[in-house]
């Protein structure tokens, strides 16, 4: 049995680009407020290992419906004709300019695919939709209305009473907003226009489901991996005799910073890759990317730890280092070691709370000396990347490919994530390790991703 | 597969995965699912499929970084062997140098030639304890200064390929978290296989010297140690080879006759002048002395050379798998490929850049004219004409085109009112409707009928809405198309 295919017709900027960017998650289709954006028919297969699944065919709109019903009612004799009729318009008008469109747009539905018409609910019903829908009506094919919400205002109740009369199917979607659950809801709902289409848009919407846990641990590792690179990032360089130390040193801190945020440039890159998103544009501001940006006050106030959190964490790592101490006394301590830990690491995590990373200058082998800047130290660091990269994430993930305005990036306070003390211990425990440059990294790394991925 | 072709796809790996990042992912997806369908033979086996993608992609790529590390690696192996030689050689030489007057003190050679082995192996043994331990992670690294595989690395270090780019990559710090076991047992691998060859060095002096000279063993101690004490101390550590070679576990008379006094003048016991046939029985010490350097020095070795060769092995696959992009890379290869993107690229659209429909608002036109409703613009004729008078436009007659009108209709209206000659038709239109080419083939064929410089004005109504300045601008846009410098168009504004 060949796959299903749907076309995807109805009036001129009524959002079938929009639907078909969002089910196909193609941010490559083009979508403008001028009609006739779509200048000819465009197939967007499913594929699985090259098995097509089911099709989707997004159409130019109606351009002269009233003429081509006209045509078509005076040259059909019954009911009985009306589809060959529509065949006949399309295959007499094939190479007509006069209708190419609405020629365009049938072809497909004549060739078997299921219809599906698309309206706005958010502006009023017209009488010009009439002659188009009976059109479609007349070549017989099993079809679905779809109510896209484009703005504000609501006519779904109106369209829905004019939709019955002649589709058997009526749904409302939002192309703009309609999160995964809804797309594969969708897909389903397409299997009801004909039975033997069910089981093939199940198969699909069961990979689809599949895919979207893969992309989901996927992004949660590259997150994972950036966390760890940033912590363990080292910037080094060989000073030379003349060199003054200060300058050295700052502009050497200053190269750090920026290696740091390009990690996360990449890393928001990435995650934009898995899920499709190629040509997105981000609202950042590029100048005060650096101070303004990872490393500003505002960022750190949002993702950060309080200085509460702060000492709670360094008090924790102080403790499990003091704890060796009374485990080699097995206990004779009184669990000294880990109360003086705990105090040490809690004052530490105070007093270096601003500090962003060791800068050490090295005897070299070879003679000379080499200052170094690295690996992270400061203790809210992680969290700070983990915060930013977790809101850029979950904007990703929600955003439909139909939607083409930027991503704004600017967080504000109720979009950021927050991580509750168990799971903000289970963190430290890891980035700890990783400071450490622990030899199990990849095994760091894959708890890292499966802690993201459980938030 | 030997393990310095592990070690050149590591290095490549390495360099390739950091290049690839750079890559269009959907282009990565295509290219690796094939790859991976390709070998789906080592599907539960991921070192081999990740080397089985480098395969594929070296056909495309050139790969000298991985052949020069492991021509590095192999020369490194080669001075390490004949060090090891050449060191074993000249110690045995050393202990085992006979010139006629002073025997051999058989104690000094299995001193100097077995025990130092043994006390290193126990340091072997502890460095390779595992580094998850805190205490051992501490202790195994304390011997490091003893270890001639350090010394391979600093010479790797300095002959080799800066950074991350050759085989010093392996104890990079940037990559030591992924590495450092890997690291750890090539620097065990290199030591054992100087201390193979050292062994290897030294068994052959001991055989050159038994074959090519006289050589003559004693043993003495400032002790009171009688000979079956020494005997059986002897015959304790000969246990492992007594089966295999009877010969080579020296007997009670050797022992008390190769007993060497030094107040009897340098001579044996009881014996003022050595007779041909006890030199002959001095020299039979050889056989223990052999058995001895094989079996605590060569063998054991042996057995660690061979457990560092696998465990590197081990350890490189395992690196190979875990290095950055890596995880993802076999991901990619495992998933199936599922695409939902178009199959074509789409067709251009050329949107018009002649915009002289556009008219600037406020303007005020003070027309008497025929509206046309088009397509059923909802709204009350008052209403419509009190806001059209706003803009000086007096609506004389309301009109239906469109919609439920037939194209013939359409015709007959546009025939009979350009017969009237108005000042101007005034065209009213839902504004959030975008203009069909079906109403631009109706103003095509007003303009026709009409006098080319009859005012044509489309009224954008939104009701009670205010005309979005959105659907405005796609009014002006699509209707500049015509490039009729008399058409205009409008957003019929709120009521006063």
């Amino acid at each position: 049995m060949s796959a299903p295919v749907f076309a995807i017709v109805g009036h001129p900027n009524k959002g079938k680009s929009s639907i078909v960017s969002t089910l196909s998650q193609d941010e490559s289709v083009a979508i403008s407020p001028l009609p006739g954006t779509t200048v000819d028919i465009r197939r967007y297969p499913m594929t699985v290992d090259g098995e097509v699944l089911y099709e989707l065919i997004d159409t130019p709109g109606f351009q002269r419906a009233r003429a081509a019903l006209e045509w078509m009612r005076g040259h059909a004799g019954s009911a009985v004709e009306r589809s060959d009729t529509v065949r006949r318009f399309v295959d007499e008008h094939r190479h007509d300019s006069l209708f190419s469109a609405e020629c365009s747009l049938l072809e497909p539905v004549l060739a078997g695919a299921g219809i599906l018409y698309v309206v706005d609910g958010s502006r009023p019903f017209g009488e010009e939709y009439e002659a188009e829908m009976e059109i479609l009506r007349w070549t017989g094919q099993p079809s679905m209305a779809l109510i896209n919400m484009i703005s504000d205002a609501d006519y779904s109740a109106d369209w829905n009473k004019a939709l019955g009369q002649y589709f058997r199917i009526v749904r409302v979607f939002d192309a703009m907003t309609a999160d995964f659950e809804r797309r594969v809801q969708l897909l389903l709902a397409f299997g009801e226009l004909r039975e033997e289409w069910r089981g093939a848009l199940e198969k699909a919407v069961h990979i689809l489901r599949e895919e979207q846990a893969r992309r989901h641990t996927l992004a949660a590792r590259v997150i994972a991996e950036t966390l760890a690179r940033t912590l363990t990032h080292v910037r080094s360089r060989r000073l030379t005799a003349d060199e003054d130390m200060a300058t050295a040193r700052d502009t050497l801190l200053q190269e750090y910073k920026q290696d740091l945020v390009a990690m996360e440039q990449h890393c928001r890159d990435e995650v934009e890759q898995i899920y499709n998103h190629r040509k997105l544009e981000r609202h950042e501001p590029r100048a005060l990317l650096l101070d303004e940006d990872l490393f500003s006050q505002q960022t750190w106030r949002l993702f950060g730890l309080t200085r509460r959190q702060l000492v709670a964490t360094g008090a924790l790592g102080g403790a499990a280092a003091g704890s060796v101490i009374d485990l080699a006394v097995h206990g004779a301590s009184l669990l000294l070691g880990s109360g003086l830990g705990a105090v040490a690491g809690g004052v530490s995590a105070w007093l270096t709370a601003e500090r962003i990373a060791n800068v050490r200058m090295l005897g070299h082998a070879l003679g000379g000396k080499e200052l170094s800047v690295g690996p992270m130290r400061n203790l809210n660091f992680p969290y700070v990347v983990l915060g930013r990269a977790l809101l850029h994430w979950r904007m990703i993930e929600q955003r439909t490919h139909a939607y083409r305005g930027p991503l704004e990036l600017t967080p504000r306070p109720e979009q950021v994530q927050l991580i509750d003390a168990t799971t903000r211990r289970r963190f430290e425990k890891r980035f700890s390790r990783l400071r450490k440059r622990d030899n199990r990294r990849a095994d760091l790394v894959a708890s890292l991703a499966l802690l993201i991925e459980q938030i | 597969m030997a393990h310095s072709s592990l070690l050149a796809d590591l290095v490549e790996l390495n360099e390739v995965l950091d290049a690839d990042s750079a890559v269009d992912l959907e282009q990565r997806k295509q290219r690796d699912r094939a790859i991976g369908i390709d070998s789906q033979r080592y599907r539960n086996r991921p070192a081999a499929q990740v080397r089985a993608w480098l395969q594929q992609y070296r056909v495309t790529t050139a790969h000298e970084n991985g052949l020069r590390s492991v021509r590095l690696y192999h020369l490194l192996c080669l001075v390490l062997v004949i060090a090891g030689l050449l060191a074993g050689w000249g110690l045995a030489r050393t202990v085992l140098s006979y010139d006629g007057r002073q025997p051999i003190n058989i104690v000094n050679a299995v001193v100097v030639l077995v025990l130092p082995q043994i006390l290193l192996l126990l340091l072997w043994l502890l460095a390779m304890l595992p580094a998850r331990l805190p205490l051992f992670s501490r202790t195994g690294a304390m011997p490091g200064f003893l270890n001639p595989g350090r010394l391979a690395a600093h010479l790797a270090t300095v002959f080799g390929a800066k950074g991350r780019r050759g085989l010093s990559m392996l104890w990079d710090p940037e990559q030591a978290a992924i590495l450092a076991p890997a690291a750890r047992w090539l620097f065990s691998f290199w030591s054992q296989l100087f201390a193979f060859s050292f062994n290897v060095g030294a068994l052959a002096a001991a055989f050159f010297l038994v074959t090519f000279s006289d050589l003559a063993f004693v043993w003495s101690t400032t002790l009171s140690i009688s000979n079956e004490a020494f005997h059986q101390l002897l015959v304790s550590l000969s246990v492992p080879w007594s089966g295999l070679a009877p010969d080579a576990v020296p007997g009670l008379d050797l022992v008390a006759g190769s007993r060497y006094y030094r107040l009897d003048e340098g001579s044996l016991a009881g014996t003022a002048v050595l007779s041909p046939r006890q030199a002959l029985e001095l020299g039979q010490w050889w056989p223990f002395l052999i058995a001895a350097i094989s079996t605590y020095g060569l063998l054991p070795r042996l057995l660690t050379l061979v457990i560092s060769w696998y465990r590197l092995r081990f350890h490189l696959r395992k690196a190979l798998c875990n290095l950055p992009g890596a995880p993802e890379l076999l991901a990619r290869m495992n998933s199936p490929l599922i695409t939902t993107l178009a199959a074509e690229p789409e067709q251009a659209f050329a949107p018009a850049t002649d915009h002289t429909a556009r008219t600037p608002g406020n303007t005020h036109y003070a027309l008497r004219c025929p509206v046309i409703h088009w397509s059923g613009v909802c709204g009350y004729p008052d209403e419509i004409s009190r806001r059209l008078e706003a803009m000086g436009i007096e609506a004389l007659d309301f009109l239906r085109a469109g919609g439920r009108q037939t194209t013939a209709q359409d015709i007959d209206l546009v025939t009979s009112l350009c017969k009237q000659k108005p000042q101007g038709i005034g065209i009213l239109v839902k504004s959030w409707e975008p203009p069909l080419l079906d109403f631009l083939d109706f103003l095509r064929a007003l303009r026709r009928e009409c006098s080319a410089k009859t005012p044509l004005v489309i009224l954008l109504w939104s009701g009670e809405d205010t005309v979005r300045a959105a659907d405005l601008e796609t009014w002006q846009a699509t209707l500049a198309q015509l490039g009729d410098p008399d058409l205009h168009v409008e957003a019929v504004g709120q009521a006063a």
